[in-house]
């Protein structure tokens, strides 16, 4: 299919679609309405039903629902409606829901601003509801990223039956760059049969099929947690995604950032690379599973890293656990939808050289 | 490209009706002209004409956009410049609309004070964007801005273009589209946008209409993604069958990614 010139968030919309999700139940809220905006458009176009509830709260309800009847379905939302809809996650995290959930986040806490932030680490990957899930968080730092991760997330969601959250900071959301969709594109993981959704008993042929996350009995709710624990394990062993960059060559200092920001110290590092200077990138694109073991084994190599993001240090300790407590890990971040410039990473970045010659 | 005073631009939310407005603008300085950018976009909130504020400025163009906390908001604020522009005769003014027929609406509460002999309104048409792929669907688009906007499109700018990907192909079949258009609405192509790293490719007499090349301003700090397409998104091989301990390449699926992105070299948007 010929290119097409998107934003993310309407790139993210179409990839739903070629997704086969015909179902977005949501509210709007700034910077994503492109999302529901195109949805609104486009579902009915291709008869699949779009609802604006009267809430996040309700729209995260219905996702339940839908889910619970073997739909493929997604929301999107910004920071603050993603808080509003957490109730619901922990439930359908439970209930091992596969559903889809985007999170173009904007500057937090509270009502914050409208501008680009990744603040939402925490809240994505270490569960931003209550009690022991997980789950599976991809971060897409291009618009064309955005699309492949999101038509991943419902295989990976229907593979695992679990929820499949998609954040991206405002930037890539509002963005535009060119797309492609592929013609032939193959599920990314095997699909299992639906057959615990409630599609209709006729009270023969399996028994009846009930989508719950209440287990009053404990050492049932144990066994459930167990069997969860053994689920989030295995997406650990087979799910880490990310991309490594100069790598292979050598290195006085390791950069990690995600998203938007990566591209930001990419850009500053093959400048400074291209005067000499030996920095090497790792994105992660799952932030759970997180990739530790490239981190830890990229880090060693270079002896000191140093973590970009659009926050105080979320993703910071998710580094710091990888590389040990004693490894010099620096940290540059910037918050209120201020982002990070090439010229100021590639000062922060020479900061840490000098820092690095002046250690030895 | 326009021979009124105030020019507007209008058109599907991601057509380049802010980067063709700060470089028309920009343009109209350069000449001399006292010229004013008004930044009506309550659509988005990012990537908007006044996100050129420090260009624009050091151009010498007076840039109307909200000030102060509003300057970052994407509330419908109507500023009494806006309104005094349209009565005072002595400077050009460009007004940048936000997109599609919600952002037209807008400039539909302008019409007490805007006269008709001194107006053009220019549908701005990228065929390569989502909803105006074709010339049927800019068309219907068109209609709809100019029932909110509660005025009549007077001409089409043709800005087909893919980004880095921008081929004269792309130029010349945008131009052929937006032509289509223009005989369907009974108006002209005022201009033919190309980017301006594209500019000597077509002769000057290639297109009817004029030819304004684009340096886009209002934009990325970091470059575009040259590879992107058609590329594998990390996705780590299938799992491995139960009790089988794969090495730890294999088991996290690493991507090798060489370079992504060119290098950037370009003014810092924030603000």
């Amino acid at each position: 299919m010929a290119r097409k010139l998107m934003k993310g968030c309407e790139a993210i919309g179409e990839a739903a679609i070629k997704a086969n999700c015909k179902l977005f139940f949501g509210y709007p809220i700034t910077p994503q309405n492109e999302i529901p905006e195109y949805m609104s458009r486009r579902l009915p176009q291709v008869g699949g039903t779009f609802v604006q509830a009267e809430s996040e709260v309700a729209a995260s309800n219905m996702l339940y629902g839908a889910a619970g009847a073997g739909e493929r379905v997604f929301t999107s939302s910004s920071s603050p409606g993603i808080s509003l809809m957490q109730e619901a996650v922990s439930y359908m995290a439970g209930s091992e829901l596969p559903v889809v959930i985007v999170n173009i986040m904007r500057a937090g806490p509270g009502l914050g601003g409208i501008l680009p932030s990744q603040a939402d680490y925490f809240q994505s990957t270490k569960g931003g509801g209550h009690g022991d899930y997980r789950l599976l968080v991809l971060a897409p730092s291009s618009v064309q990223e955005a699309v492949d991760l999101m038509q991943d997330a419902f295989d990976l969601a229907d593979h695992y039956r679990n929820p499949v959250m998609v954040i991206a900071d405002g930037l890539i959301g509002q963005m535009m760059e060119p797309v492609e969709f592929k013609e032939d594109r193959q599920p990314c993981r095997s699909l299992p049969s639906k057959d615990w959704a409630t599609t209709g008993w006729k009270g023969e042929g399996r028994p009846r099929a009930i989508v719950n996350s209440l287990f009053l009995d404990p050492n049932l709710l144990e066994r459930h947690n167990e069997k969860l624990t053994a689920k989030y394990a295995e997406m650990a062993r087979n799910e880490v995604r990310v991309a490594e960059y100069f790598t292979d060559e050598d290195y006085d200092l390791l950069v990690v950032a995600y998203g938007s920001v990566a591209r930001v110290c990419l850009s500053a590092i093959r400048q400074l690379r291209a005067e000499g200077k030996r920095v090497a990138l790792v994105r992660p694109i799952s932030l759970f599973p997180f990739p530790t073991e490239v981190i830890e084994r990229a880090a060693n190599k270079a002896g000191r890293v140093l973590v970009v993001e659009l926050s105080t240090g979320q993703m910071l300790e998710d580094v710091r656990m990888a590389v040990g407590k004693d490894f010099p890990v620096a940290f540059h971040g910037r918050t209120g939808g201020n982002l990070v410039t090439p010229d100021e990473a590639r000062e922060k970045i020479l900061a840490q050289l000098a820092a690095r010659e002046a250690s030895r | 490209m326009f021979t009124r005073r105030i020019s507007i631009l209008v058109g599907h939310f991601g057509s380049g009706k802010s980067e063709i407005a700060v470089n028309y603008s920009m343009r109209l300085a350069r000449d001399g002209l006292p010229v004013s950018l008004i930044d009506l976009d309550v659509i988005k909130p990012y990537f908007r004409s006044r996100s050129a504020r420090d260009q624009l400025a050091a151009a010498g163009v007076e840039l109307v956009a909200p000030t102060g906390d509003s300057f970052y908001a994407d509330l419908p604020i109507m500023l009494p410049r806006v309104r005094g522009l349209c009565r005072q005769h002595d400077r050009r003014v460009v007004m940048d609309v936000g997109g599609d027929d919600a952002g037209a609406r807008v400039i539909g509460s302008l019409d007490d004070v805007l006269d008709p002999d001194e107006i053009e309104v220019a549908a701005v048409l990228n065929f390569n964007r989502p909803f105006t792929a074709d010339p049927d669907q800019a068309v219907a688009m068109i209609r709809g801005i100019e029932g909110n906007a509660r005025m009549r499109v007077t001409g089409v700018i043709a800005n087909t273009h893919l980004m880095q990907f921008t081929k004269p192909e792309t130029v010349r079949s945008g131009y052929e589209n937006a032509c289509e258009c223009a005989r369907r609405l009974s108006v002209k192509v005022l201009a033919v946008c190309v980017p301006s790293v594209l500019e000597g490719e077509f002769s000057g007499d290639e297109f009817e209409s004029k030819l304004f090349p684009i340096s886009r301003v209002i934009r990325t700090t970091f470059a575009a993604d040259t590879d992107s397409a058609g590329g594998d998104s990390g996705v780590p091989e299938q799992p491995p069958a139960p009790g089988f301990a794969p090495a730890v390449e294999g088991r996290y699926g690493v991507r090798k990614v060489g370079p992504l992105f060119v290098p950037a070299a370009m003014p810092d948007e924030e603000g």
